[in-house]
């Protein structure tokens, strides 16, 4: 009975030492990006983050794969409400995953997008108004990936993709490929910022668009898109002659894709 | 006359002491009873799935077909060592009285906390060895995929005319961020540091326990517990958020249960994270308190108990 009573002695005592030390050791966890961040979405999702965190514990990630697989299924199924609840599902399980994020958003604004877009069943109006949504769909997850990823260029990227190629709003396109760019994206990012500000119906965005270019200009020359929006942001901002970069047409390195193969 | 004897027994009693090797036997002869009990065929299944993991969904892209793979033959790691751990240890107590074993061994001069020792060593020998082979496995099917996944990405980017330098370098970045690194083997030393905190627990509980089944069931649900701990611990530490009786609930369940969270860096190295040395030495670290404190508590319950 002694032994016992030491026993328990023994594992409360060693609570009361260990609860400050994993505190410290899930901290410096947390600051080395190795262990999730408690997630903050409000009573009723952190009721459900708590409840997946202690029934999954370390199977999440194998849980949101096998989401992910049947969330496959329903796109060859070509099931785009089942595809979006399960992929909620999957980003809920891996919210730091950034290609999760990635995946659902295409499947919304990509591919369940022009698949109502192509649907001859429907009537034009209501294919055009479902077209708008999914592609909206598509954006909303890419930024509420955003809420949790900040800083991560990929998906910076892809919003600023998603909102060039379908929502044609070429500001938000142009701060997201400068927010990709700022975070450590690919170098194209940055001229993509210039060349989507300079589509804008934006004038500040026209001259944050004309900085960056003529910037790009001066330090690596002239590249065919370079030129090309240049121009477009030098008449936009009705620049004068003496401002404005040579008319010159640049010259390609390779053979000209129009003239046909080389004889 | 009977007054030397029962000295002589006793001074007998003293010399006893802790002894490495009597250990190591007493390990290796539990890692053979559990080889014999055939716990090992779950290599055979790990090695199906891998493969199955591998190779059987090409139609997703490059980057998530080497996530896939990852994912579910971590995972499935992370269910063997547990599993085998908890059900194991559990089993190992109660086989030992049952066939005898226990009490020939404890005739002998053989102090408990060796037997016990013994039993855990040749637990995590089980696991560990196995854990070795099923990395082995994983890291040379994901080479083999990453290689071939990468080559594939290429011809089709020359294909599409996409391949400039600047794309090539990302594609090459991707999968070999996603392929096979030194962090994998980490994740997997993170698995073995849990199921090693698992099964000390379940040896823990074993040796309080009247029945095998028991001791499972309580190893998993105080699993299950060990990965919620961290929010039951910031409940104790948040005052306003609780009764002085749901903090005195929340301290002792937070205090008697292991953090099992602290070893989940599977998902970050999914995801293509790096693992500082620090984060190996903390959850190295704590491990090894854990099974040091738990192990003493067993040793202190087991040495009472009236076999």
């Amino acid at each position: 009975m002694k032994r016992n009573l030491q026993a328990i002695a023994v594992l409360l005592l060693f609570g009361v030492v260990k609860l400050p030390l994993e505190e410290r050791v899930t901290l410096h966890s947390r600051q080395q990006k190795m262990l999730q961040e408690p997630l903050r979405l409000g009573v009723g999702e952190d009721l459900g983050q708590a409840g997946l965190a202690a029934s999954l514990g370390g199977l999440r990630g194998l849980a949101a794969c096998m989401f992910q697989l049947r969330a496959h299924v329903e796109f060859t199924n070509v099931n785009w409400a089942k595809v979006d609840s399960l992929y909620k599902l999957v980003t809920r399980l891996q919210p730091r995953n950034f290609r999760y994020w990635e995946e659902a958003s295409w499947h919304m604004a990509y591919n369940a997008a022009s698949y109502y877009l192509y649907n001859q069943e429907l009537k034009p109006a209501l294919r055009g108004q479902l077209y708008h949504d999914h592609v909206m769909r598509g954006v909303a997850i890419l930024e509420e990936g955003l809420k949790f990823l900040p800083d991560n260029p990929r998906l910076w990227q892809k919003l600023g993709e998603t909102h060039w190629h379908r929502t044609k709003d070429f500001k938000k396109a142009g701060d997201a490929y400068w927010n990709a760019f700022q975070h450590g994206g690919l170098g194209f990012t940055e001229r993509f910022a210039g060349y989507a500000w300079a589509q804008s119906n934006d004038p500040e965005s026209w001259k944050k668009g004309y900085a960056l270019l003529k910037r790009l200009y001066d330090k690596s020359g002239s590249t065919p898109g370079l030129v090309e929006y240049l121009k477009l942001l030098e008449q936009n901002l009705k620049l004068p002659a003496a401002q404005r970069i040579p008319d010159i047409v640049p010259q390609r390195k390779g053979p000209d894709p129009q003239a046909g193969p080389v004889r | 006359m009977s007054e030397p004897t029962t000295s002589s027994a006793a001074n007998g009693a003293a010399k006893v002491r802790f002894s490495p090797r009597r250990v190591w036997t007493l390990a290796l002869a539990t890692m053979t009873q559990l080889i014999r009990m055939k716990i090992l065929a779950f290599l055979v299944v790990f090695c199906l799935l891998a493969a199955g993991a591998g190779f059987a969904f090409s139609v997703i892209n490059p980057e998530q077909q080497l996530n896939l793979l990852k994912s579910v033959t971590l995972g499935a790691l992370q269910i063997f060592s547990i599993v085998i751990g908890v059900v194991s240890t559990a089993l190992l107590l109660p086989k030992d009285m049952e066939d005898r074993t226990l009490y020939t061994i404890l005739s002998k001069p053989v102090p408990r906390f060796d037997y016990l020792l013994g039993k855990l060593l040749g637990v995590l020998m089980l696991i560990g060895g196995g854990l070795i082979v099923m990395d082995a496995v994983l890291s040379l099917i994901l080479w083999m995929r990453q290689s071939m996944l990468f080559e594939d990405a290429v011809a089709h980017m020359r294909l599409e005319k996409m391949d400039s330098p600047e794309a090539v370098a990302q594609v090459r970045e991707i999968v070999a961020r996603q392929g096979l690194t030194w962090n994998l083997h980490w994740a997997v030393w993170a698995i073995f540091l849990k199921a090693t905190v698992v099964t000390t627990v379940a040896l823990l509980l074993s040796s309080i326990a009247s029945s095998t089944l028991f001791t499972i069931v309580i190893t998993f649900c105080v699993t299950i517990i060990g990965h919620g701990e961290s929010l039951i611990r910031e409940f104790f530490f948040q005052p306003y958020l609780s009764s002085t009786m749901g903090r005195a609930a929340s301290f002792i369940l937070a205090a008697i249960v292991p953090d099992l969270a602290q070893f989940d860096i599977v998902d970050s190295v999914v995801s293509g994270e790096i693992v500082p040395w620090g984060v190996v030495y903390d959850m190295t670290g704590i491990a090894a308190l854990y099974v040091t404190v738990y192990l003493f508590v067993t040793h202190l319950l087991f040495v009472e108990k009236e076999l």
